[in-house]
């Protein structure tokens, strides 16, 4: 457990739980999360006392919920930053329930906020709201209605392939193609050139971030001229970092965010106080994590000290954050905007090409 | 695409896998243990590579041979942790103790580098080479070369020389072999070391085209594992046919139907071969470990 102090110390500081993966499979996103959280709380407003405590929740249900058990055995929270990989987040619902403790998450997986549990906080776009973006960009902005999909046989993989395919569908687009991959597949080059020879005019993919570098590659290798659109994996500049940017050029993908984009002085501030905080890039999670625990710090600056005060507050409130602007939707989520971003293939700082805000009402099936 | 060119990147996929499963071979005749540790030591190949070529500024080529160098040392402190401790104790204990090294390894790398894949130097640069239709990118041809030069060397080492003739008796018999004289402890150290130097030269060989991740020696060992149960256990000349036909259904079969059904359908050969010949494609003749 790593216990960390944000702004000037004083009598019985609130203590914030940060229940994050930074080991296991999610570590490198699970790390943006602890990144962001800890950011936040060396920045917590002048007067609140907040003392953050990390725990790793690696990968199992049951490490997330030991964890949690661990901390209320400290004595009562007000709120937990909870860890995005959307199995452990189901386990610990119905603690929150019952503990009445609200739950903070950057957890893409849609389901959380459709189960009724009035304790979450998702302050990153739900993966509904990410395929649709995804889809729409090619749709809409593209003006291509043959969609390949080339997508993960994970539960991540296969519930992003079910939005896109309800968004294809929804946007008067045929998926010509869809095939799923396991994680371990290093030979791509077969499926892709199906995907390209199949008569579409786009190829989406939807896979983590080691195979969409790989595909990414072999797409290059293999001179697949169709437009290209990624899903967000690829924004992460760990993942940009794999490939040269020739081999980027042109690919397009979606994200919450982009913060080595920059856009704005706030975003530019973030970027240099993550990086000599943590001495590397942040990505879309570590961003999402910071404007929600920010947000947090202001209900507590503002006197909420219970459970029950907190998800008042960011049930009723809006926080303008640095990516978004962040308002509960009646159900925990409270991000609703999307980035397209596109590599010029000359670096491997991508532009945000286009911005989708407010697609809960489009999204809704 | 062609059948040969899906033909051509199985070929060199194959060759990668052969690699890992030659290694597996290696510790499994000096032993008579599995070595589940093999795709950790690939896995630690690929990090210790993409070290020194950050640290040398060398390419792929010149870091190969300190790569292997690097990872022979490796191998000989993995047998003294892994198999020395556990030599006279059933064989279980030594395959735990080469899982349980295996699981400490990734977790060291995640601790050290993170879990973010990380792309390695390529053996002989970037790009793609045209055989009239046929394209092959200079990695993959790196992987070709490679195999066929380290599979060679080591299938003269073992069946060629003096120190191969004694490995395999020790390994046959270890009780006679040490009674005639021969140093067993110390053959078998020495095969470690070897299937760890070849370990770091897949890790190279792989780490650039497809990068490497703390885990990414899970997929790879389980490959070796069934390329050596489809080849015959402690076959040479099994593993790498095995491994081949794994590569081939990952490209062409991928290629013609998806890569699910090349899985569901190589599996489902696996299991046929089993239950019709349970020693593989090239049983040992004693068949001591079948």
């Amino acid at each position: 457990m790593l216990v960390v102090a944000g702004a000037t110390a004083a009598a019985d500081p609130v203590r914030l739980p940060i229940l994050v993966p930074v080991t296991g499979f999610l570590s490198l996103e699970g790390t943006s999360q602890r990144n962001g959280a800890l950011l936040a709380l060396q920045q917590a407003p002048a007067g609140l006392a907040v003392t953050g405590e990390v725990v790793d929740t690696a990968t199992a249900p049951e490490n997330a919920v030991n964890a949690l058990l661990r901390v209320l055995d400290g004595g009562p929270v007000p709120a937990v930053v909870a860890s995005m990989l959307g199995t452990q987040m189901l386990a610990l619902m119905p603690m929150a329930a019952d503990e009445k403790l609200p739950l903070l998450t950057v957890s893409g997986t849609a389901s959380l906020t459709e189960k009724g549990n009035p304790w979450v906080f998702r302050f990153f776009p739900s993966d509904r709201l990410a395929k649709e973006a995804h889809v729409r960009y090619a749709v809409e902005q593209l003006g291509k209605r043959k969609l390949a999909l080339v997508y993960q046989t994970t539960a991540y993989g296969q519930s992003g392939a079910t939005y896109i395919a309800a968004s294809a569908k929804r946007h008067g687009a045929d998926l010509v193609f869809s095939e799923g991959i396991d994680t371990d597949v290093k030979d791509l080059a077969p499926i892709l050139k199906r995907a390209s020879t199949s008569g579409a005019d786009a190829l989406l993919l939807h896979l983590h971030a080691g195979p969409t570098a790989l595909a990414i590659r072999q797409i290059a290798a293999l001179g697949i001229a169709l437009p290209v659109i990624a899903g967000s994996a690829l924004h992460q500049p760990a993942t940009a970092a794999l490939l040269d940017p020739k081999e980027l050029k042109g690919i397009c993908a979606e994200s919450a965010a982009s913060p080595v984009s920059g856009g704005s002085p706030r975003m530019t501030k973030f970027l240099a106080d993550y990086r000599a905080a943590f001495g590397a890039d942040p990505d879309a999670y570590a961003l999402a994590q910071y404007d929600g625990t920010e947000m947090l710090l202001d209900v507590l600056a503002q006197g909420a000290r219970t459970g029950e005060a907190v998800r008042a507050a960011l049930a009723s409130k809006s926080w303008d954050g640095i990516a978004m602007r962040y308002a509960s939707d009646g159900h925990g989520d409270m991000a609703h905007s999307v980035v397209i971003l596109c590599y010029d293939g000359v670096t491997r700082i991508p532009q945000i090409v286009r911005r989708y805000d407010g697609l809960d009402v489009a999204a809704a099936d | 695409m062609s059948l040969a060119q899906l033909l051509l990147n199985g070929l060199a996929l194959g060759s990668a896998y052969a690699l890992v499963a030659l290694g597996f071979v290696l510790v499994l005749n000096a032993t008579g243990s599995i070595n589940f540790a093999q795709g950790d030591m690939v896995m630690l190949g690929g990090y210790v590579a993409i070290a020194l070529a950050r640290l040398l500024d060398l390419s792929g080529l010149a870091v190969l041979p300190l790569v292997t160098l690097a990872m022979a040392g490796f191998g000989l402190l993995f047998s003294m942790l892994a198999w020395r401790p556990f030599r006279r104790r059933p064989p279980i204990s030594g395959l735990l103790a080469t899982v349980a090294l295996g699981l400490t390894l990734q977790e060291a790398m995640n601790a050290l580098e993170g879990a973010a894949p990380q792309a390695g130097p390529t053996l002989i640069g970037t790009g793609e080479i045209h055989l009239g239709p046929l394209g092959l990118s200079r990695a993959s041809l790196g992987i070709l070369v490679a195999c066929l030069v380290l599979g060679s060397a080591q299938g003269w080492l073992l069946g060629r020389t003096q120190f191969g003739r004694r490995l395999r008796a020790s390994a046959q018999d270890p009780v006679t072999a040490r009674a005639l004289g021969l140093p067993v402890d110390r053959l078998i150290a020495t095969s470690f070391a070897l299937a760890a130097a070849l370990a770091g030269a897949v890790g190279l060989l792989l780490s650039g085209p497809y990068f490497v991740t703390p885990t990414s020696g899970n997929d790879l060992i389980l490959r070796a594992y069934v390329a050596v149960t489809i080849g015959g256990w402690g076959s040479l000349k099994g593993a790498v046919v095995g491994a081949l036909l794994i590569a081939l259904f990952e490209s062409v079969v991928a290629g013609y139907a998806s890569s699910v059904v090349a899985t569901a359908s190589l599996y489902g050969l696996v299991l046929v071969l089993l239950a019709v010949r349970p020693a593989g494609l090239f049983p040992e003749p004693f068949g001591r470990r079948a």
